[in-house]
């Protein structure tokens, strides 16, 4: 697992519009597939580097250039894990709509649409503020010292 | 047409917790004068004489970095206080025990171990330090 150095916060949060909407399609479509990719993108961004973030890309050579430089940063940790509880979410929905549970595909991809709506449009990681609450329920989580 | 309504569902519910969460967010409950007898063993060795701001973080939180600024700035302002911050990510007991479930929370402890109050998310600057008029020296 590579270690990602601190981020300017505001790219974080483009991503999170970004799939925001990509889980709203994946809603009002069904289309599991377009959910595989997103699980596929979670994953990518929470076990390995959150340099493997499209949005990332987009964000430093479309968008920051057109904003007011900033000096404040954002530690990875949070980031990823947030990415990380995004991963299960897409998963379990992603196999919902797959093998034909559909209830289930929408409950869970309704959940991850939830926490990056939270996160795009308050900058609130929903994840990292409850990890107390979720490693009481996931003891896998915890980390080793 | 159910896609539409889950996509309305998961958008109300969205707003909910927003509202809630920015409602509750760096809200001071006060709590009783007890000692609390079994006051964690990490938390008890951050006290200092005064009025100690305990603040509990995790490596996954980020406003947790906002509420260190601001109560590490407070405490450099006011006499008798002294901000700590403990990493409880691998100390799931500790949480447990003070019935913690977010990250940052902040415990306000005089030196014998009395929990004075408690705030829950970044706190406000202004209206903690109100709250912690009465115990200040």
């Amino acid at each position: 697992m590579l270690k990602d150095s601190p981020v300017d916060p505001r790219g974080p949060r483009f991503s999170a519009w970004m799939t925001t909407v990509i889980l709203a399609i994946v809603l009002l479509t069904g289309w599991w597939r377009l959910l595989a990719a997103q699980t596929v993108l979670f994953a990518m961004c929470a076990f390995i580097s959150l340099k493997l973030n499209p949005w990332g890309h987009v964000y430093r050579y479309a968008i920051q250039p057109r904003l007011t430089p900033t000096t404040e940063r954002e530690e990875a940790a949070p980031l990823r894990f947030a990415q990380g509880v995004g991963f299960v979410f897409a998963l379990i929905g992603t196999l919902g709509y797959a093998t034909g549970l559909t209830t289930l595909g929408m409950v869970a991809t309704g959940f991850a649409l939830v926490a990056a709506l939270l996160n795009a449009a308050l900058g609130l990681c929903l994840g990292c503020e409850m990890y107390l609450v979720l490693r009481r329920f996931v003891p896998a989580l915890a980390r080793p010292q | 047409m159910t896609g539409v309504w889950a996509l309305l569902g998961a958008l109300a519910v969205a707003g909910a917790i927003g509202v809630l969460l920015k409602v509750r967010e760096g809200r001071i409950s006060s709590r009783s004068k007890a000692v609390v007898p079994d006051l964690p063993a990490p938390v008890r060795d951050l006290l200092a004489p005064g009025v100690t701001l305990v603040q509990l973080s995790t490596t996954f939180c980020a406003p947790c970095r906002h509420a260190k600024v601001i109560l590490r700035d407070l405490a450099d302002r006011t006499d008798g206080l002294t901000h700590a911050e403990l990493d409880v990510t691998n100390l799931p007991d500790v949480t447990t025990s003070l019935g913690v479930m977010r990250t940052p929370t902040t415990l306000a402890l005089t030196s014998d171990g009395t929990e004075v109050l408690r705030v829950g998310g970044v706190p406000k600057r202004d209206s903690l330090l109100e709250a912690l008029r009465p115990h200040l020296p």
